[in-house]
This record gives C-alpha cells, sequence and structure tokens, in this order.
C-alpha cells in the first residue's frame, strides 16, 4: 500500500523546531509524515518531489522556482539574528577574505549583498571552507562567515561583528526571512496550512523546552539560548516579512545571484490562478544569459520551439565565445578494463570479473595506443574503465608514472565512480586517493558516469552506483584540491524533463561554489544489443533542445560541447548552433558506445571541415580549453 | 538581413532569385529554419507524412556516365553490372505481400540493350500481383531516354507505361539545371530542358510527379536558387508536382570521390531554402536515406514534412556511401516522427490518409509542443 500522507521536509535545526514540534500533539497530523534533515536535502525533496511541502531556505526556493509559501510561518529576524554573523579581527569593511560555507546559499547571498552595499558595490574575496575551518583562519584581514551552532558558540570571541539580519534591517528597513514553508502550487490544502499554523502556535509555546533539551545536549546555555528562540527568531510571515523577502529576491537576482523569485503564498492560489509569466520575456532572459530557476528552465523545455531554445543558446555560447571559434581535442578514449562489478542496466560494455569477454589492458597492449596518440599529435588520454575489484591503488599510480613517463601525454583519468570505488577498496578518503593519483600523474578528472544526478533515477538504471551526492562530493574535492573536471549527462531512460533539469542545476550549484567545471557534454541513452532498459525521452532533435537548455541553464561553465560521437558526425555539427563551442574529440576508438551500437569515425581534417562548414572557426585545444593552434 | 525576407515570409510574398542567395548565405542556419518552419507549420502543422514504399533498382546498366554515380556500370557483363529478369523483381514483391508497400519506386539506369516491352512487362506484372499497388517508376531521364531510344515521343512513352500501370513518375535525374554544371557532371543524359519538359507532359496527362535537387558538389548557391526557381516556374504552369526532395552529394566510389560531401547544417538549410524558395510545391521531403534519419528528424523542423517511405531496399546511395540504414519499418518512421514532435500520418502515394498516427508514444511527452493547425492549402493537379 502507498503512503499518501503529505510529506513534510523540514530543517533539523534548532531554530526551525519550534514550527513543527508542536504537530505531534496535534491528532490531525496523522495524515502527514514529517522528515528532518539539512537544508540542501529538504530542498532536494522538493525538487525531486519527494516532499509535498518543506522548511527550506529562502534561496533554494528561489533556485527550483515556482514554489508557494505558507502566510503566516517562517524562520526571519527583525533585527539582530545572532546566528548568522560576518566575524573577524579587523573591521569587516576592511577584509580581504572571507572563509564561508558555500552551500549555505541564503546566507551567503545575504552577506554578499549587505558586504556590496557597505562598499559600495566591491566585495571581498569569498573562500569556500567548512564551518569550523573557516573560523580557524580568521586572523588579520581574513574573516569569516559563522552561521548556526559555532555563531552561538563565539560570540563575544572576535573583535569586529557584523549581524546579518541587523545589517539587513540597517540597511532596508525590513525584516529577513531565512527558511519558509515552501511547496509546488496546489501542494497543500488550507487545511493542512491550519495545520503548520497550530503547530506554530503549539512550538512557540513549547520553546523554553526545546531550548533546555538543546542546551543539555549541547553545552551552550540555557537562558541564551531561550531568548536566541524568543528574541532573535521572529517566526512571523506577515506582511513587513513578505516585504523583506521580496526585497531580498530582488536585489539577489538584479546581483544575479539567484533566479528572480515572486512570494506567492499557498492560500492565494485558491483565489485566484496565478497568471504564468511570458514564454517571450523568459527566454529574452535566457539570451542574456541571466540566471534561470529549475521551473523556468523546465518552462523552457516544455514550451519553447526548437528554434526558441537554439536561438537563446546560440546567444548565450555567442557572448561567452564572442570570437566564433569552435575547438577540438586531439585525444584518445582508452579504456583499460571492461571488467565492472556495477552491472548497469544501460551499458552494453561491462563483465564481470572471470568472464570469458572480460579484459584488462596490458602494459603493451596499452603502450601501443599511446604512442598512436603520441604520433597522431594527440594531447592526452582520457583513460576510463569499469569497478575493478582486483586493482589497487599501486596499480594506478605506477600506471599513471608509466604513463606521463613514458608518453608524457595528459591524464584526464578515472571518473567519480571509479575514484570512490578505489577509496572503499582501500578505506583510504577521496581526498587521499586523488592526492595520491595526482602525485602519480593525474591532471584532471573525467566527469563520466554522472548518468542523471537524480537518486530515483540513478536506482533504476543503475542500482550499484554512487549516489548523486557521492558524484558531486567527489567533484567538490577534485575541484578544491585544484583538479577540473567536466561535467556530463547521459538521459533518455526513466528520466523526466524535470530530473534533467535537476541534473543541471546541481551540477550548477556546484560549480557556484567550486568554478571547477571546464565544460558540460551531455548525450542520450544508447539503446542496443546488451543493453537492458527501454528507451525513454531519445531523438536528435530532443538532443539539440537538451544541449541548448543546458547552455541556457548553466550559466557558470564556460564550454558546452557537442557529443558527436553518439549522435553523429552530422547531429554533432548541427548541434554546434545549438550553443556548443566545443566538438569534443578525435576519435581513435570509443569502447563503451560503440559496445551498444553507436560508431563513427572522426578524425581531425574532417571535424575542421564540419566546424568551418558550421560558420565557426576551429581550434585544437588541451584538457584547460586553451587554444593550441591558432583558429583558423 | 534576413529581416526583409522576414517580413516577406509573414506576409506570404514570394521570394526572389537574390532572396534565395542571401538565405543560402546567411551565417546563422538556425534562423533560416526557423523561417522554413514558419511556412511548413502554416502549410501542414505539425503533420508529417510517411508511407510504405519499397524501392527495386532493377538494372544498374546505363549509357550515361554520371560524375557523381557510384550505381551505374556502363555496360552489361562489366563487373558489377546486373539486370533482374522481370520475374526477379515481382518476386521482390511477392515476398513482401504480408506487410505489402503501398508503392513501388523504380529508378534504373539507362539499359541500351532492354525491350520497351520489359518496361511494360514490369509494371503489369506489379498490378498483376497487387491491383492497388501505386507505381512510381522511372525519372524523366529514363523516360527521355526511352523516348530517344524506342522512337517515340515523351507523350507516346508515359500514355504507353501509364497503360502498364504507371502512376506518378519519381523526381530523380534533375540534379542541377544550368547548364554549365549539368554538362560537367552528366553530360549525355536528359537537359534540364527535357527534364522538365517531360514533367510538363507527365502533368498534362494528369500524372503527378516529383522533383529533386542534388546538391553539394561543384555547384554554387546561385545555381541552387535557379534550380529552384525553375521548379517553381514549372510548378506555376502545371501544379503537378507533389513533392521537392533534396538530394545531398554522396562522394564514395564515384567520378567525384576527391569532394566532401555536404554536412548536415549545409542540408538542413539547403531544405529550409527551399522550403521558403518553393512556395507552391505543397510537400518537402527529408529523405533519411540521404541525410540519414537523424539529421531527417531535424529536416521536420527546417521546412520538412516527409520523410518519404520504408524504403526496403535501396542501392544508389549505398553504393555512395551512405551510413544510413537500408530499410526502416513503418513503426521506426512513426517514432522517428514522434521524437521530433510532430504528428505522423501514413499516406499514399498521392497524399491521402491511410492512418493518423498519437502524437507521441514516449514515456514521458518530452515536447509539450502547442498543436498546430495548418492554415493554409495547396492543390497538385485537381
Amino acid at each position: 500500500m502507498t503512503d499518501s500522507r503529505l510529506r513534510v521536509a523540514a530543517v533539523g535545526y534548532l531554530n526551525a523546531r519550534p514550527l513543527y514540534e508542536g504537530l505531534d500533539r496535534d491528532p490531525a497530523s496523522a495524515r502527514l509524515r514529517l522528515d528532518c534533515a539539512v537544508p540542501s536535502e529538504v530542498a532536494r525533496r522538493v525538487a525531486e518531489d519527494e516532499a509535498d511541502v518543506a522548511l527550506m531556505p529562502v534561496a533554494a526556493a528561489a533556485t527550483i522556482g515556482d514554489l508557494r509559501l505558507v502566510r503566516g510561518c517562517a524562520i526571519a529576524s527583525r533585527g539582530p539574528v545572532r546566528s548568522v554573523v560576518l566575524v573577524g579581527d579587523a573591521p569587516i569593511d576592511e577584509l580581504d577574505e572571507i572563509g564561508v560555507d558555500l552551500s549555505s546559499r541564503t546566507s551567503v547571498v545575504l552577506a554578499r549583498l549587505v558586504l556590496r552595499a557597505r562598499r559600495r558595490g566591491g566585495e571581498p574575496r569569498l573562500v569556500g571552507r567548512a564551518p569550523r575551518e573557516a573560523l580557524e583562519h580568521v586572523r588579520g584581514r581574513t574573516g569569516a562567515l559563522v552561521i548556526g551552532d559555532p555563531a552561538l558558540e563565539v560570540e563575544g570571541r572576535h573583535a569586529h561583528v557584523v549581524d546579518l539580519a541587523q545589517a539587513w534591517r540597517e540597511l532596508t528597513g525590513l525584516p529577513f526571512v531565512f527558511a519558509a514553508w515552501c511547496g509546488r502550487p496546489g501542494a497543500l490544502s488550507g487545511d493542512d496550512e491550519r495545520l503548520l499554523e497550530r503547530a506554530r502556535a503549539l512550538g512557540l509555546e513549547r520553546r523554553p523546552a526545546i531550548a533546555a533539551e538543546y542546551a543539555a545536549r549541547t553545552g551552550l546555555s540555557a537562558s541564551s539560548l531561550l531568548s536566541y528562540l524568543r528574541e532573535a527568531i521572529a517566526y512571523e510571515l506577515g506582511d513587513e516579512e513578505r516585504r523583506g523577502l521580496e526585497r531580498f529576491y530582488d536585489e539577489a537576482a538584479r546581483a544575479g545571484l539567484l533566479p528572480p523569485a515572486r512570494v506567492r503564498f499557498f492560500d492565494e492560489d485558491r483565489k485566484a490562478p496565478s497568471p504564468a509569466p511570458s514564454l517571450d520575456g523568459l527566454l529574452a532572459r535566457a539570451a542574456e544569459g541571466k540566471r534561470l530557476s529549475a521551473a523556468e528552465g523546465e518552462r523552457l523545455g516544455q514550451e519553447a520551439s526548437l528554434f526558441d531554445l537554439g536561438l537563446a543558446a546560440d546567444a548565450v555560447r555567442c557572448r561567452r565565445h564572442p570570437d566564433g571559434v569552435v575547438t577540438y581535442i586531439v585525444d584518445r578514449n582508452v579504456n583499460y578494463t571492461n571488467v565492472c562489478t556495477t552491472s548497469c542496466r544501460f551499458c552494453a560494455f561491462y563483465r564481470p570479473l572471470g568472464h570469458p569477454e572480460a579484459w584488462l589492458l596490458t602494459r603493451e597492449e596499452l603502450g601501443k595506443k599511446l604512442q598512436e596518440v603520441v604520433d597522431a599529435g594527440g594531447v592526452q588520454i582520457l583513460l576510463q574503465g569499469g569497478l575493478h575489484p582486483e586493482l589497487r591503488i599501486e596499480w594506478y599510480e605506477d600506471l599513471f608514472r608509466w604513463m606521463k613517463r613514458e608518453y608524457g601525454l595528459g591524464l584526464h583519468a578515472l571518473s567519480p565512480e571509479e575514484i570512490l570505488h578505489v577509496a572503499r577498496l582501500e578505506g583510504l578518503s577521496v581526498h587521499a586517493v586523488l592526492e595520491r593519483l595526482r602525485a602519480a600523474g593525474l591532471d584532471s578528472v573525467p566527469g563520466g558516469g554522472a548518468e542523471i544526478l537524480v537518486d530515483r533515477v540513478r536506482r533504476t538504471i543503475a542500482k550499484a552506483k554512487c549516489t548523486s551526492d557521492e558524484w558531486l562530493g567527489v567533484m567538490r574535492v577534485a575541484h578544491h584540491m585544484g583538479l577540473r573536471s567536466s561535467a556530463t549527462m547521459m538521459y533518455g531512460t526513466v528520466d523526466t524533463l524535470r530530473d534533467r533539469v535537476n541534473h543541471l542545476v546541481k551540477v550548477r550549484d556546484l560549480q557556484d561554489e567550486t568554478r571547477g567545471f571546464t565544460a558540460f557534454f551531455c548525450w542520450d541513452f544508447q539503446h542496443e544489443r546488451g543493453t537492458r532498459i527501454e528507451p525513454g525521452d531519445n531523438g536528435t532533435v530532443l538532443y539539440l533542445r537538451q544541449q541548448a537548455l543546458a547552455r541556457i541553464l548553466l550559466d557558470n561553465i564556460e564550454h558546452v560541447g557537442a557529443s558527436w560521437v553518439t549522435q553523429g558526425p552530422e547531429v554533432g555539427q548541427v548541434a554546434l548552433r545549438f550553443g556548443a563551442d566545443d566538438f569534443g574529440s578525435v576519435m581513435f576508438e570509443e569502447n563503451v558506445v560503440s559496445s551498444a551500437g553507436t560508431t563513427f569515425g572522426m578524425n581531425a581534417g574532417a571535424m575542421e571541415s564540419r566546424i568551418r562548414a558550421a560558420g565557426f572557426r576551429a581550434a585544437r585545444r588541451n584538457v584547460h580549453y586553451e587554444w593550441l593552434t591558432p583558429p583558423a | 538581413m534576413l529581416e526583409a525576407i522576414r517580413s516577406k515570409v509573414e506576409r506570404g510574398e514570394r521570394l526572389s532569385f537574390d532572396d534565395g542567395v542571401v538565405l543560402f548565405r546567411h551565417p546563422d542556419v538556425v534562423e533560416v529554419g526557423q523561417l522554413a518552419n514558419l511556412v511548413r507549420e502554416r502549410l501542414h502543422g505539425d503533420r508529417t507524412y510517411f508511407n510504405r514504399n519499397m524501392r527495386i533498382e532493377t538494372t544498374n546498366v546505363c549509357v550515361a556516365s554520371c560524375l557523381f554515380c557510384s550505381f551505374a556500370k556502363l555496360e552489361e557483363g562489366a563487373p558489377g553490372a546486373r539486370t533482374m529478369r522481370v520475374e526477379e523483381a515481382w518476386r521482390e514483391l511477392e515476398a513482401r505481400l504480408d506487410d505489402p508497400p503501398s508503392e513501388i519506386h523504380v529508378v534504373n539506369g539507362l539499359h541500351p540493350g532492354l525491350p520497351f516491352s520489359y518496361y511494360e512487362e514490369l509494371l503489369t506484372g506489379f498490378k498483376r500481383i497487387k491491383p492497388d499497388v501505386h507505381l512510381k517508376c522511372f525519372t524523366a531521364v529514363e523516360i527521355h531516354f526511352f523516348a530517344a531510344h524506342y522512337g517515340m515521343t515523351h507523350r507516346e512513352v508515359l500514355e504507353r507505361l501509364r497503360r502498364a500501370g504507371l502512376d506518378s513518375l519519381p523526381g530523380g535525374g534533375a540534379e542541377i539545371f544550368d547548364p554549365e554544371v549539368r554538362t560537367r557532371i552528366s553530360h549525355d543524359k536528359a537537359t534540364a530542358d527535357e527534364y522538365l519538359e517531360v514533367h510538363r507532359v507527365a502533368h498534362g496527362l494528369g500524372m503527378p510527379t516529383n522533383a529533386t535537387m542534388l546538391y553539394g558538389h561543384i555547384e554554387t548557391f546561385e545555381h541552387r536558387v535557379d534550380h529552384l526557381l525553375r521548379l517553381r516556374a514549372l510548378q506555376d504552369e502545371t501544379r503537378g508536382l507533389q513533392a521537392f526532395i533534396p538530394l545531398a552529394f554522396h562522394p564514395d566510389g564515384n567520378g567525384m570521390r576527391s569532394l566532401p560531401a555536404p554536412t548536415a547544417v549545409d542540408s538542413l538549410r539547403t531544405v529550409a531554402v527551399s522550403r521558403l524558395l518553393l512556395d507552391n510545391v505543397p510537400h518537402l521531403k527529408a529523405y533519411w536515406v540521404s541525410m540519414t534519419p537523424e539529421v531527417a528528424q531535424i529536416a521536420l523542423r527546417f521546412g520538412a514534412d516527409d520523410v518519404d517511405g520504408t524504403i526496403v531496399h535501396e542501392t544508389i546511395y549505398r553504393a555512395a556511401g551512405s551510413r544510413a540504414p537500408g530499410a526502416l519499418t513503418a513503426a521506426q518512421l512513426v517514432r522517428l516522427i514522434q521524437e521530433a514532435g510532430r504528428l505522423p500520418v501514413e499516406r499514399d502515394t498521392l497524399y491521402h490518409v491511410v492512418r493518423e498516427h498519437p502524437r507521441a508514444a514516449l514515456p514521458e511527452a518530452a515536447l509539450k509542443v502547442r498543436e498546430r493547425k495548418a492554415a493554409k492549402h495547396l492543390e497538385v493537379l485537381p
């Protein structure tokens, strides 16, 4: 039997608890199921339709887009909030660098707006750091953005403190709303809303108990916590708070920090339907390269014509790459083994260990391939394989050193899945694995294995693979270490347009944090002999739409490549007019897609002539997208 | 630059020679496609046609020596030369009677040694096996060859073949009309005027035809525009052209093998400009054998409203190195059209509706396109 209860998700932090702790006293709450999680997870559940309503940070709500809010309930502040502060040993306005937890987007955006206003547009350098690490770095002209318990713990410890809610109040004369109950239009009935309102009333009465319990658990002062819950936080979403939130959305959109968002309550929809903004206006914003919400991306994917998407994506490409150059790389995709333990249903390439068709390339076979790359003027090897249960990290280290020593080619190697596999096998952290591999010669990380970064989809098509968060986590670590990577998406199995858009937004969110992705490539599932899943949304028109949509949504990724290996040289060429500025790699060989039946070949000359026939100049590049030949 | 043309297209005005050249030279193929799509949707909405047809090439012996051809072998007995007996050709149809084609499309070499009765018998036999099959056989170049070779007028050839069962003419053999180009690439077959004359005579007999253009070899954009405008002029006169089919030159194994094949961007542009210039020809085919099924899908948004048919057995493009599959099933064509967000309509050769298919059978309708209704209708041969 399916659970038909209302799915409610909420941030589990102290300051959120008064909004929902009263639910357990209300018999009507039997019709809902409440789960607590960290803010990003709470938002993800609404984005991926795993929760109907969630108490989530307002920046996350803007990123999802077109959500409705419950009137009356919020985590807001009308003055000092105490738990969101900038601290430093020097005056905050004189800091050169501020360590921030970039995943706390609402606070980061607020900090940036406040800092920009106080400095008349100037801004210190923001450096992503884990919360406690950020505090350890505070000295001289380096400060930190501190959020939550750590902020309460360090009260009074730093010479200079700016309370961001207080600063917002001074700047705008308005309260600041940090989080609210949000859901898709129509997700809540009037009864549901009243239930949440009653829970809030009950929860507010329980603040002393909540503070006492929390004090006992953390060692913080109960009276200080109670005054925090009573005075610092206002659990209101009235007209004043609404204006504060509207002002925040407005300023953040104007600064390009968030997609434009409106504040609309569930009850307003029940009175009058919400008018849909014009598609043309949305397309114009897309063409200007403005940040779009997931909901806006979805709307474009559903309603914009192929041409509208293509022209908007081309306009974005043109602004980013006004020289009209399309790059390509001479490298070789080498698969070192087809042994893999994941049994993905969309893959026709892998074999289990011990299978008669399982293989592992010898040094001799590898050497022959690498020499061919050197002879052809190639600059890099894209090395990927499977999750081989017997290859230890030393095997990879030896291999990398040998490859670097003998052939000197760039090493774009091991997708996040393989890195995680080695980390698990060795009982090492991802960071430690990457450090060792980098020392052995790893130059950059390919973005393969992303498939669709929505776990519902991944569980269906690739059960044994890492989760979306794990995939993104490996990339986060790699980027923080200074390793660059690409990002990919394989769609066209059980994924929906919403899944594909969520995938793009997850990549964009991480890119906001790390700036480590160089380029994005997508392709559709190649359905053939040996694959065990039916194709879903496919076709070349959808490919062009999908690639164009990626170019539009990924406003912080420099390059988008056309996947001619999967789409064929013809469609690959057409895709250059739909937002791509890179034509990928010449083809020596590729085994994974080709074992599913797709085989195309193209050498450098053929690539260049297709690039020119599409109206561009062609240039060879390296993995960092630096031109190795003058554009011609 | 495109603005003047855009407003002409929006007003439904005829485009000029210079407009055609501007469209071919416009840097952004997507903008050109968007204009062509406007016209396509005005004529056909989202409807996209296909049929169940069957290609048969009964002889590749040919007296002509076209530079672009990898199919014809000059003489009987030459390596690879092959002429089917009529019974063999009939057997191909008989073998498919469980899922019969509605149309047989015959294109042959210009064989100097066969009696005219060979062609008559061929057609008669097809009709005997399947009386309702539509016979779309022999290009204007072949008809012209028959007339010269067997000492008849175009009209006499067409009338005799019609008595034997011929229903319409395919569009092949047009190549490029410009005399200079035509002399260089196919000097020893029907001239442009002769090609057009055969179509004119056919139309006069009430027999509809298609027309083609072989692009992407040594011709210029001006030559393409000239070609299209000559067809437009014929159509103004006769209203007998049902469909125009741009054919991409393929270089493998022929006299122009050193030339690159036209790329997909050129193919889409040619589809689009053809749609825009041929304002009096109802249908424009994205011939998947020539442009691959993948590019044909995109072409359905660049002006084309038809993907031709199931084909089953094509050897001319195969010989020239086409990577397209030899045949597609009706189900594959339906899916191809659905994936392009269009409405598949199975037709017969004369564009009567056989069956309308649903818009999208995809598990998740990827494209929530608004229903587009045709607002204009072009008649062929009342």
